[in-house]
């Protein structure tokens, strides 16, 4: 710039950053294969985080957090606030492709073994971002009031006792009593809207440099070949175009979905009469269906021992083929079968009414 | 793709949003023009009664506020208002009201229902009071100190005469602090439709518009009029279900529009089904494309009455007053200007007397007329040749069971009364005159109306097959019955009278059928039954 | 870790189609934005009106003013004045204080400031005339089938009590 050699000094001294770091940042080779649709859907998780954020910040100027008030001030934005119905909609939808975003990019990066050594650590958070989501989700759908908030959260909250040692406390906790009333309400408010978000935001600026700092992971398959000079491409603005697109794409379908299946709204929270059929959001419906064939206490556990191996998985695959021989197609069946029973868990809760 | 297709897609997929972006801002405009449902708006006024009546009488207030009422800020002191002077008014908890709420109270806002309604039978439904069926009631079945069948049947359609209890020098009682006055539990609660109100008003709208929500899908209901025109003696709504229009409707009840806030015109608002509402009160459209106004006078289309002995066509008169009077075709009409002298019933005392009220012709509508009315409905779905068919074979049934049966049976009651073989004062002394009120009042009106309003089992079995056997089976036996009571001479008269009757073409058949018919009539048997 | 960076060269081919796709995403973020904003702007642009029951008009005295409220409470003053019903807001003008109708004198007097309206609602004497100032006319509408006179005032949303 030729402008104002002053001025430009000016602001470095007010500002002393190495602007020219950020070109550097900018143009970092992105290795071919994420030129591969497959590969963006990190990126999507993200963008459709940032949709959240900003709707869920609109939705709150609305909201009202109060038992007596909650369902009412959610009726008020579906039917009377302008263009309410669309935001929340927007607010919902985005919250269903978010989680399938995330369980699509924990496969990807699961069978593209992405997850070994040295990125151990990425996938521990990333593993903590997918409890974060749906917990996220989980809070998010109590704050409607409706029957299936109030009872959804009563189960879950009677699961929570089931934890083994800190189980009662951390129902007690979560309900802010005995019992699901107006404490529970506002904890699960708080928790959606200001606890959670931090700690995402957190957990995904920590994801992302642990990214750029390890770099992406390279791949080779098998019987391909690629130009050197084709091997990289540049991150601005190849790649950030095809982050615009994909958002756009996102903006797109979001939109459409919210026309055709706008968010409804189901029968006040009752707390004296129990629906005939609980359920809770489907991405838990692998946990009722375990609840409902096992036992409360039993199912927990189990959820929760699962859990911990998925968490820990990159260092246990590591112990585990430093003692044994421990082919990749043992990783790739271990991986294939947890998939499938949470999808087969979760399919048969759904038919099975 | 290369950096410039990518690009390009951005814009495209851009400009996909932005279509999606203008149809969700199109959705939006539509939600707006839709009538949301408003909420109920509580004034000044009437902000003391909904606080207490919410807990005393929690859903009678969830009614109101669910009303078209509500929604416009019309709440319970506008229309529980008293003025000085009413016998029902007191001053509740600092205002002056009546919990009885009669046309007159209704008509302060609805003037023009109220003034149609007023001149139509439905509001003269009380006056059967003095009648046969009263009889059969108060006397028959009730017993002195006790006309419970009365007060439950009879006067719940009809309506009551809203009675107060008195002390002995005739002054209304009053209880509690309020001096609430104490009305005659016999004649309240009572939504009868001519019920005869202390303000001298006739009917009760809330006979049709229930309250509190006066909720117009459940006034253009058929089962709302069912309460009343049901029954053995006049089964409109058992006819209604069983012809055509019923089905139609019931198939249809969703595609009704039976919601729609003010007018609901047929071939406009609705074309599934015509209900009661249909043909007889509400609007429908014309072929010049404008709709005739509704009318809450019932009877306005009405050409034929079947309600009496020998049904006769209706012709009416409308005196400057605004007073309707219905003239059988067997009554001379008068001509636009000239007095008569018309009998009206109204409440004197608390009883209901004829008073001669001397009335001068505005205006007269034939039977014809009437039946133009009526026929602008129906023309909304069918032809005029279908319609003009129809009509004539309706009117045939009735010309049918006037000749055969109605007007024989009644010239041989009215012998009996003139050979003193009847009493006129025991009317329901013997059997025959039992048979005989229900020939014409229960089986006789049963084919009438299921004639009227397509019903042909109605018309047939549960009426003119019934009219038929009781007439021959019952009634000329029963005849000859009660002569003979009277001694042979009298006995002998009456054989030959029913002999004379029964010698005429259309009886004769009773004797044994020609014999090409009967050899018809076992060959039939034979060929599709093999007996 | 590679550190090579990549570089452009910019055709006009290129241009075009960056300006595609810019003017792409701003018109289709923007709209998005602006329905964005719309939502979280109550209403204002047209406040919605409800329609109230204000008595019958056989009820009006010619000349006569009948008291009805709207539904923040203020008195709306409803008049039969000889070529029709005319409503005005009761709230003053000058600083809020209810104004009242005078059937002697025919006027709306204000006792705050001792403000003076005739019947049409303009201010004619005191501070409401100084500046100018009218009574805020009220929409009143006669049903001529019926003779049911209805105001039309602002809608606030309430909630249920």
């Amino acid at each position: 710039m030729n402008r104002d050699p002053g001025l430009r000094q000016r602001l470095q001294e007010m500002v002393p950053f190495d602007w020219s770091l950020l070109r550097h940042i900018g143009s970092e080779p992105v290795p071919y294969h994420l030129k591969k649709w497959w590969f963006c859907l990190g990126g999507t998780v993200l963008y459709l985080f940032i949709i959240q954020v900003v709707t869920g910040i609109a939705l709150t100027f609305y909201y009202v957090p109060s038992p007596d008030e909650a369902y009412a001030s959610v009726a008020a934005i579906t039917r009377e606030v302008r263009f309410g119905w669309f935001i929340r909609s927007l607010h919902k939808w985005s919250a269903q492709f978010m989680i399938v975003a995330v369980i699509l990019h924990m496969l990807r990066v699961y069978f593209t073994g992405a997850y070994r050594r040295p990125r151990q650590l990425n996938w521990c958070i990333g593993f903590l971002l997918l409890g974060t989501t749906m917990t996220f989700g989980f809070t998010g759908y109590s704050l409607v009031y409706e029957q299936l908030s109030f009872w959804g959260a009563t189960v879950a909250t009677n699961l929570a006792e089931a934890v083994p040692l800190v189980g009662p406390l951390l129902a007690y906790f979560l309900r802010g009593g005995a019992e699901v009333g107006e404490n529970t309400l506002t904890r699960f408010y708080i928790l959606h809207i200001g606890v959670l978000p931090t700690v995402a935001a957190l957990l995904v600026g920590l994801h992302i440099l642990l990214v750029r700092l390890h770099g992406v992971t390279e791949l080779h398959f098998e019987g391909e070949t690629v130009r050197e000079d084709e091997r990289h491409f540049a991150f601005w603005p190849e790649h950030g175009t095809t982050e615009l697109m994909i958002g756009v794409l996102l903006m797109y379908l979001l939109t459409l979905t919210a026309l055709i299946f706008p968010a409804g709204l189901g029968a006040p929270a009752d707390p004296t009469v129990t629906p005939l059929h609980i359920k809770p959001e489907w991405y838990f419906y692998f946990n009722f269906r375990l609840l409902k064939l096992t036992s409360l206490r039993l199912s927990v556990v189990l959820t929760l021992a699962a859990g911990a191996v998925a968490f820990l998985w990159p260092f246990i695959e590591e112990w585990l083929s430093r003692r044994l021989k421990f082919p990749d197609a043992l990783s790739v069946l271990l991986g294939t079968l947890a998939f499938l029973s949470f999808l087969v868990l979760t399919v048969w809760e759904a038919f099975a009414g | 793709m290369s950096l410039t297709v990518k690009r390009y897609v951005v814009a495209a997929l851009s400009f996909l949003f932005l279509l999606a972006l203008l149809l969700v801002a199109y959705q939006e405009s539509r939600r707006f023009r839709q009538e949301a449902g408003l909420e109920p708006v509580v004034t000044v006024a009437n902000r003391g009664c909904v606080d207490c009546h919410r807990k005393d009488g929690p859903a009678l207030v969830m009614e109101w506020e669910f009303s078209r009422h509500a929604q416009l800020g019309v709440g319970c002191v506008d229309c529980h208002t008293a003025e000085k002077g009413d016998l029902d008014g007191w001053t509740h908890e600092g205002v002056l009201i009546s919990a009885l709420v009669t046309p007159k109270d209704c008509a302060r806002c609805h003037a023009r229902e109220h003034e149609e309604f007023s001149g139509s039978h439905h509001a003269r439904a009380g006056e059967i009071l003095a009648s046969l069926d009263n009889v059969l009631a108060e006397k028959a079945a009730g017993m002195p100190g006790n006309i419970a069948d009365a007060v439950n049947g009879c006067w719940q359609c009809h309506g009551s005469i809203v009675r107060f209890k008195r002390d002995l020098q005739g002054q209304i009682l009053r209880v509690g602090k309020e001096a609430k006055p104490v009305i005659d539990p016999d004649t309240w609660p009572n939504s009868g439709m001519g019920r005869l109100n202390p303000d001298g008003s006739k009917g009760s709208c809330h006979a049709c518009h229930s309250r509190h929500a006066f909720q117009a899908s459940l006034s253009r209901s058929p089962e709302n009029c069912g309460k009343c025109h049901m029954g053995p003696d006049h089964p409109q709504i058992e006819i209604y279900n069983e012809s055509k229009h019923g089905i139609a409707f019931y198939a249809n009840r969703g595609r009704m529009n039976l919601d729609k806030v003010g007018e609901w015109v047929l071939g406009r608002d609705y074309s599934a089904a015509p209900t009661c509402a249909t043909c007889h009160i509400s609007s429908y459209m014309t072929p010049q494309g404008v709709y005739t106004a509704n009318s809450h006078d019932v009877g306005e289309r009405i050409s034929w009455t079947l309600r009496p002995v020998v049904s006769t066509k209706l012709n009416m008169v409308v005196y400057e007053d605004g007073f309707k009077e219905d003239f059988p075709d067997t009554r001379p009409l008068p001509t636009i200007g000239d007095l008569v002298e018309t009998l009206e019933k109204v409440v004197e005392n608390e009883r209901l007397v004829s008073r001669k009220v001397s009335r001068r012709v505005a205006r007269i509508v034939s039977w014809e007329d009437r039946r133009k009315v009526m026929k602008g409905a129906c023309l909304n779905c069918h032809n005029d040749t279908y319609v003009d068919n129809f009509y004539k074979q309706f009117d045939d049934l009735v010309v049918l069971y006037n000749e055969k049966f109605a007007k024989p049976a009644q010239a041989l009651m009215d012998e009996l009364v003139a050979d003193g073989i009847l009493n006129s004062n025991a009317p329901f002394e013997h059997d025959v005159q039992w048979t005989f009120y229900e020939l014409w009042h229960h089986e006789g009106r049963r084919a009438r109306h299921g004639a009227s309003m397509m019903g042909p089992d109605y018309t047939h079995w549960h009426g003119m097959y019934e009219v038929a056997k009781h007439f021959y089976v019952k009634f000329l036996p029963e005849v000859i019955e009660a002569a003979a009571a009277k001694g042979p001479a009298m006995k002998q008269k009456y054989e030959d009278r029913v002999k004379r009757l029964l010698g005429r073409d259309e009886h004769v058949w009773q004797k044994g059928l020609s014999p090409q018919e009967a050899e018809a009539l076992r060959k039939m048997y034979e060929e599709r039954y093999n007996q | 870790m590679m550190n090579e960076s990549i570089t452009h060269t910019v055709t006009r081919r290129d241009l075009l189609a960056s300006v595609a796709m810019a003017a792409g995403l701003i018109i289709s973020y923007g709209v998005l934005g602006i329905q964005g904003l719309m939502f979280l702007l109550p209403e204002r642009l047209r406040p919605r009106t409800r329609r109230l029951f204000a008595g019958q008009l056989d009820g009006y005295r010619a000349g006569g003013v009948q008291v009805f409220f709207d539904l923040s409470g203020n008195e709306i003053l409803i008049r039969r004045a000889p070529a029709g019903l005319t409503a005005f807001d009761s709230t003053c003008p000058h600083l809020g204080c209810r104004v009242h109708w005078e059937e002697d004198q025919q006027r709306f007097f204000c006792p705050c400031h001792r403000g003076v309206f005739n019947p049409d609602g303009v201010g004619i004497s005191g501070p409401p005339a100084a500046a100018g100032q009218s009574l805020a006319a009220v929409p009143v509408e006669v049903d001529e089938k019926s003779g049911v006179v209805y105001i039309e005032v602002k809608d606030i949303r309430k909630r249920r009590a």
